[in-house]
């Protein structure tokens, strides 16, 4: 008889769990949220049950960002960005590449030395995930979502990595800066359309706007921080977003620069900061979209 | 006579100490060989790691596990090795330590954090993969002691298992049932030193509890704890050691008479309570100096989640060993210790 109790108790607990379930009901609405992983980018997108992972900050902060908005039972990941291979913007995915399924992997093949990279790498080949290496003119579709890849361009590509293998990590290394490798997408559902510019800088965005495809978006992340080294004029002036997002912690370099966020205030673009705000979640439903 | 007996062996203790303690100077370079005994403490950019007596920083990569013989080469400084550098690591192939890895694994594909790495923390002591911030609201709130392989969830483990036991079996079979639990529960942790101290504690005293006198249990604990310390001297300041045995012997001394006490509790929850909290009674003034910050509020956010560890500690490590023959169902084992987790995690952020 004393038994019972226990048998009750498992059914509490079970009880617990729906309850708990309940709360992570999808909508059918886009949440596009940037994650407070401190110094560094991460940028998690989620239709019901699909989710994308742009780039996974410097540690393992983008872990807890994951758990808060992704249901406690869905352990597939379908698309992770990494938008170039510096620290701050993969670190944190070694340990996503450990613990959640990955369908498919897009990356540049621009090699890293650094050894945190090769724990990437063969977190990567563990996990089974499809790599592909984008380049201008690309066009992914996961679920509702499109994604439209802006950069690397073809001229960067042809001029960097002619003959290289395709669809690796690491098949070509480069003088030049990563930063100038960066995969710039426009991240799309119906009407709403989101510019994210990894830490792209002024050498190259001339080379993509001559592309087209930036012209009146909702939302910006800022490039590089908010570094000089990133948003230009000419990129503000193209994309004229409404909401602009910096990805930026605690850090030596003076990001966000005072010089870019006057440019957003001249513009009267409403900026909203990861280290001010925390987590920045916007919500679309393909025709607005709002903070929540 | 009675008294020389535990005056020589008190002497012993001590003079075992302090001949075998190892000594540093400052500004002394060193080349520390050895196989790392605690779980590395992970950051954000690095690792600690405690190795002979010092504590050593590394980068975060190549990660350092429990189990793993390193060479590090560095300079002495207040108990710290500056400057230091990995020389040499290797994974240790034993059966155990890798099983144990395999098992946190499990946890880390199965849960969302800081779920794994408490679940990790609180059933195998694996404290290594614990987001700092949530961390430093374990230490901000008197809770940190819970995911330390300290071998005081052993105490709380056994004693809640002989609690369950007794209502299917006569008592003299729960006690062997429970305590075959708690050794094969010391091999899948790893067969670290503060489990099997703390197995060794707790087989002792339980089974002279279940089988004499109270009286009985103390002096065979007392016992056990100075031979243990004859033996590995350096476990006298060791907090695991303390926090093991003072919670070992709060429960023999407390447990029956705090489940009068809180008959307030609902039925299904009085074992598990009164033996968590009897615990606490000897337990909390030590934690509350040792670690980290002093929180006045401390003894109470531990009544609200130490409740919560024996039945964790049992669902993880009856979730991890079966999902690593049959994920789905140690999956399903899991998710049961997930409304327990949120609430610990819902306190302890509350307090922290």
């Amino acid at each position: 008889m004393k038994a019972f109790k226990y048998i009750f108790g498992l059914f509490v607990l079970i009880l617990g769990l729906i309850g708990l379930s309940i709360g992570y009901t999808p909508d059918a609405k886009l949440h596009l949220i940037a994650c407070d992983v401190g110094q560094g980018d991460g940028i998690l997108a989620i239709y019901k049950d699909t989710q994308i992972l742009i780039d996974g900050g410097p540690g393992d902060n983008i872990l807890e960002c994951l758990s808060k908005y992704v249901p406690f039972w869905d352990r597939d990941l379908e698309l992770v960005v990494l938008t170039h291979p510096q620290l701050d913007h993969y670190g944190g995915l070694v340990e996503v590449f450990k613990r959640y399924n990955v369908d498919t992997f897009l990356a540049t093949g621009l090699d890293s030395g650094a050894s945190s990279y090769q724990a990437l790498k063969n977190a990567v080949g563990g996990n089974g995930a499809r790599v592909v290496n984008p380049k201008e003119g690309m066009v992914l579709r996961i679920g509702m979502i499109y994604l439209d890849i802006l950069a690397p361009t073809q001229t960067l590509l042809s001029l960097e990595a002619p003959d290289s293998q395709t669809n690796v990590l690491g098949a070509y290394s480069s003088k030049k800066d990563p930063n100038d490798f960066s995969i710039v997408t426009i991240l799309r559902l119906g009407e709403f359309e989101a510019l994210l510019t990894g830490d792209i800088g002024p050498s190259e965005i001339p080379e993509i706007l001559t592309g087209g495809k930036v012209r009146d978006l909702e939302y910006i992340k800022v490039p590089h921080h908010g570094s000089k080294n990133g948003l230009t004029h000419e990129l503000l002036e193209a994309s004229s977003p409404e909401i602009a997002i910096i990805s930026v912690g605690k850090n030596s370099y003076g990001h966000p620069n005072q010089e870019i966020l006057d440019m957003l205030k001249d513009k009267r673009v409403r900026v909203l900061r990861t280290d001010e705000e925390g987590d920045i979640e916007i919500v679309s439903d393909g025709l607005s979209f709002w903070t929540d | 006579m009675k008294y020389l007996f535990w005056g020589a062996l008190l002497t012993l203790v001590f003079v075992r100490y302090f001949s075998s303690k190892p000594t540093y100077l400052d500004g002394q370079r060193l080349r520390v060989e050895g196989v790392v005994r605690q779980e590395p403490s992970r950051f954000s950019y690095y690792q600690k790691i405690s190795l002979a007596g010092l504590k050593i920083y590394l980068p975060k990569f190549p990660e350092i596990y429990y189990g793993d013989k390193i060479v590090v080469e560095g300079t002495v400084q207040k108990g710290k090795l500056e400057s230091a550098v990995l020389v040499l690591k290797e994974d240790q192939k034993g059966l155990f330590s890798g099983f144990r890895k395999r098992v946190v694994g499990f946890f880390q594909r199965s849960l969302p954090e800081p779920h794994a790495a408490l679940v990790a923390g609180i059933s195998l002591g694996a404290k290594g993969s614990l987001p700092k911030d949530f961390w430093d609201n374990l230490t901000k709130t008197g809770t940190a002691h819970v995911v330390v392989a300290s071998g005081m969830n052993v105490s709380l483990v056994a004693s809640f298992l002989i609690g369950i036991l007794v209502l299917f079996l006569n008592r003299k079979k729960a006690l062997i049932l429970a305590l075959s639990g708690i050794w094969i529960y010391t091999l899948i942790s790893g067969f670290e030193a503060p489990i099997i101290r703390a197995a060794v504690m707790g087989s002792i005293a339980f089974s002279a509890q279940e089988l004499g006198r109270v009286y009985s249990a103390w002096r065979a604990l007392v016992l056990t704890g100075l031979i243990l310390l004859i033996i590995v001297p350096g476990w006298l300041t060791d907090l695991g050691f303390i926090l093991t045995f003072v919670a070992t012997a709060s429960i023999l001394v407390f447990q029956r008479k705090v489940e009068k006490f809180v008959s307030f509790v609902p039925q299904l929850l009085r074992g598990d309570f009164s033996t968590t909290l009897a615990a606490q009674i000897g337990v909390s003034p030590i934690l509350f100096v040792t670690f980290g910050q002093f929180n006045i509020l401390s003894p109470v956010i531990n009544v609200l989640v130490l409740w919560t560890v024996p039945v964790i500690t049992i669902l993880g490590i009856v979730g991890g060993v079966a999902g690593l023959v049959i994920p789905v169902l140690g999956r399903a084992v899991l998710y049961l210790s997930y409304p327990l987790t949120t609430w610990f995690i819902a306190v302890v952020r509350l307090f922290g």
